[in-house]
């Protein structure tokens, strides 16, 4: 191991100086992806906790796995494809603007090149796929200076676009696979234009609650089990990178409106609360999401706000409107009043300061 | 009274010195710095090639109510031999001849600042040094030190619990009304009982327990709990163990205060221990055979607020509560990020460790990680003992807007370094908001300034 210390340490002066160091934040990215970084600590405090943004992402990836195991089983091979196409041109595109920038690369595009791909439909055509990681990144994020920097989250931003410029292609789904081994040895699944559970619902047609729970179920790659997604979240919860208030108000918004309004108007609003809940793209986007603490508001009375705020769009867009799915444009919506909401909390928090002084 | 308070944590660090204190062996040259952290001796009292007996004063600091350097020793005085120092030659032990100190408080005032004992004092909410004269709103006594790793009152006090009694009543004889907390730990440690026990008949004693939480024991935040906020009527006096056993020293014994209990400790410390000192005791000679590992980084203080060492400085100076000593890293770690961590201690819980209580760690100076963007993971605000939002300050600071860092409460900011310590993207929290401190406070004395010159003209 000493010996690629040794590799790096004779290739740094190339991308010090020379043609070679417009390069610069792709060989550092590489360098301490397998090395801790040589900096040591140039003041106060003198130590430093073990925690970086790696580890933290490494958290969020380590949660979605489970998801993407059972998109791979529930529709095929194909979508180990369809997370590759985004990882690469994204990854490329977050190295070409980075060295433009002459900034880091930031770890963040790796839980964007993930969560993208598993809110698209399993039949995407890789092209799109493409286009959409493009379009996020760039649009949701980079021209607003890069992760922590970006007011939406990047990969719904994609989403919104390919939704909104291809909407026949993104809500062509595939029926579920069932039994063992699934579709873990088939590349290919023809059985295009297969109604999700919302899009059935709509038609008075409900889904047994158990299928959504295990996910069985036909909708985008990483949306369709209940149970696996819940287990990433009470992870994340655990582990502290999320924050389970807003998961908790999101999907508490959603229920308590939602037996509300379905009590008081039966004809406009269904009453299947608990079956909505686990409908959808609902909870893979409240634990996913919703929770990214960067496009969230930053403050804990912020992130109850909009919190409630998401779950209750959703809510309305889901029973009054056209579309069968509203959690893209619930977060994004979100997302856009997030910095208001933190203005709010945070003048009240500072008028409590004032007990301090 | 108990004092709680959200946030803080105690940074899991080797290298906690013993609770023994050695005094190692006597040395014939001292070198006494002639500034430190909050003094410059700058108005010398002594010639070159002068004999001084011990306590006499060798130097004073005319910015600082007069407080003197003080000849730890007997000895021959040389000026100028090495850079910012006063060496003392020939040092040997000698009686210390100062006549008793009586008369009404002003006298024994005069006394704690001509025998040294005034060092040990600092305002609570600025840190500097206050008047000794006017009288302050309270005083605030701690036996608690929870800064790794700096000298502390429980190594101090073993056996000299009737001196910090005298110390006490001799500190309460400068105050009319005002009262005295005491800070202890709170939990059940046999001297905080016998503390307790011993002083609680005190009527002007006030008996204040703290959790054992860094920083719990801030003198700034100890204040604000107690409610005695900054800016209010007079200072709050705020002094350790190891001060009010200086007054005891310079008041019933009118011995002038020459000797300094510091703390030696760090990962890289062979044997953690603390010591009994002179002023000017060579540091050479402190850390010659006690450190273990090559390439240290010496600082003076703990390990989250310290500052390195200077390389210029050859003795004890007239401050320092302990060194802290830490290994600069040697090697790159493979994989460091993904790694299960059972035994890497994380404020976070990202690592198996939060499975169970890591041990203390031989940390290293290393920044284990790459500086980024913050992602507002808000660590920073729930380890904040000083109920701040770091990361809403930070961005307010990122975008040159004081102002607004002003009215978020940057001022509040104590300095303690865990939000620097738990920060996943690296960013040096702690010096932004000092920085931001000291800018603002220029902005206000220009101002003050720029007032005082309009009246006058």
């Amino acid at each position: 191991m000493r010996l690629l210390e040794d590799i790096f340490d004779r290739l740094r002066p190339r991308f010090e100086q020379g043609p070679l160091s417009r390069a610069r934040p792709l060989f550092d990215a590489i360098n301490n992806f397998f090395l801790a970084p040589k900096s040591s600590a140039p003041c106060a405090p003198h130590v430093r906790d073990p925690i970086d943004l790696k580890r933290y992402m490494t958290m969020v990836i380590l949660a979605l796995v489970p998801t993407l195991a059972a998109g791979v089983y529930l529709f095929g091979l194909r979508v180990l494809a369809v997370v590759l196409v985004s990882y690469m041109v994204g990854g490329m595109i977050e190295v070409v603007i980075a060295c433009i920038r002459k900034e880091e690369i930031n770890e963040g595009f790796f839980v964007t090149g993930m969560i993208f791909p598993l809110v698209l439909p399993p039949g995407v055509p890789l092209w799109m796929v493409a286009l959409g990681i493009v379009a996020g990144v760039i649009i949701g994020k980079e021209i607003f200076g890069g992760t922590g920097r970006n007011p939406f989250n990047a990969a719904l931003v994609g989403r919104c676009i390919l939704v909104l410029a291809y909407p026949s292609r993104l809500n062509a789904f595939i029926e579920p696979a069932s039994g063992w081994p699934g579709r873990l040895a088939t590349y290919h699944v023809d059985a295009i234009s297969s109604a999700t559970p919302l899009a059935a619902a709509k038609k008075g047609a409900l889904e047994p609650i158990a299928n959504l729970f295990w996910g069985n179920v036909s909708g985008s790659i990483g949306e369709t089990s209940a149970a696996i997604i819940l287990a990433g979240g009470v992870f994340l919860v655990l582990v502290g990178v999320v924050n389970w208030r807003t998961i908790v108000s999101v999907l508490g918004s959603f229920a308590a409106l939602g037996l509300l309004l379905g009590g008081l108007f039966p004809s406009h609003f269904s009453g299947a609360v608990g079956w909505h809940l686990l409908a959808g793209g609902l909870l893979f986007g409240t634990v996913f999401m919703a929770t990214d603490p960067v496009t969230s508001p930053m403050t804990n009375g912020g992130k109850v706000a909009y919190g409630i705020l998401i779950g209750a769009i959703v809510l309305l867009i889901r029973n009054l409107t056209g579309y069968v799915e509203g959690v893209t444009f619930a977060i994004l919506l979100g997302n856009i009043v997030a910095p208001t909401i933190d203005e709010v909390v945070v003048r009240r928090r500072v008028r409590r300061l004032a007990h301090e002084r | 009274m108990r004092l709680k308070r959200k946030g803080g944590y105690n940074v899991p660090l080797a290298g906690r010195p013993a609770g023994e204190i050695r005094a190692p062996a006597e040395t014939d040259t001292l070198w006494l710095p002639l500034a430190s952290r909050r003094f410059s001796f700058t108005q010398l009292a002594v010639g070159n090639g002068e004999t001084v007996k011990t306590g006499q004063v060798l130097a004073t600091d005319p910015a600082n109510f007069d407080v003197p350097l003080l000849a730890p020793r007997d000895g021959t005085v040389r000026l100028g031999a090495v850079k910012g120092h006063l060496v003392l030659e020939n040092a040997r032990r000698g009686p210390a001849e100062t006549p008793p100190v009586h008369g009404d408080g002003d006298a024994k005032r005069r006394a704690l600042v001509r025998l040294g004992a005034w060092h040990f004092f600092e305002d609570a909410h600025t840190g500097r040094l206050p008047d000794p004269f006017v009288a302050p709103r309270a005083v605030i006594v701690s036996t608690v030190r929870l800064e790794p790793f700096l000298a502390r009152g429980d190594a101090q006090l073993t056996g000299r619990l009737d001196a910090l009694a005298r110390g006490l009543e001799c500190l309460q004889s400068l105050l009319e009304y005002q009262p005295i907390y005491l800070v202890v730990p709170d939990v059940e440690t046999e001297l905080a009982e016998t503390l307790h026990e011993n002083l609680r008949g005190l009527a002007w004693l006030q008996i204040v327990t703290i959790p054992r939480r860094y920083p719990m024991d801030h003198f700034a935040l100890v204040a604000r709990g107690l409610g005695l906020k900054a800016g209010g009527d007079g200072a709050v006096w705020a002094v350790r163990t190891e001060g009010v056993l200086a007054v005891d020293c310079a008041l019933s014994e009118s011995r002038p205060v020459t000797e300094r209990v510091i703390s030696l400790g760090g990962p890289a410390v062979g044997q953690p221990v603390h010591l009994s000192l002179p002023v000017g005791y060579p540091l050479e000679k402190i850390l010659l055979g006690a450190i273990v590992e090559g390439l240290p980084r010496v600082l003076t203080g703990g390990a989250l607020t310290g500052e390195a060492l200077d390389h210029a400085q050859k003795g004890l100076d007239a401050e320092c509560a302990g060194l802290t000593v830490l290994a600069e890293p040697k090697r790159r770690e493979h994989f460091g990020w993904l790694r299960p961590g059972w035994n890497r201690a994380s404020y976070s819980r990202c690592y198996l460790s939060a499975l169970h209580r890591p041990r203390p760690e031989r940390l290293t100076t290393a920044m284990r990680g790459e500086k980024r963007a913050c992602i507002a993971c808000g660590q920073c605000e729930t380890v904040c003992p000083a109920r701040i939002m770091p990361h809403v300050i930070h961005k307010a600071l990122y975008a040159d807007a004081i102002d607004d860092a002003e009215r978020l409460g940057v001022d509040l900011c104590v300095g303690c370094g865990l939000c620097s310590y738990v920060c996943p993207s690296k960013i040096e929290l702690r010096q932004e908001f000092l920085d931001a401190q000291r800018k603002i406070h220029e902005e206000r004395a220009h101002a003050e300034a720029a007032k005082a010159e309009e009246v006058k003209g």
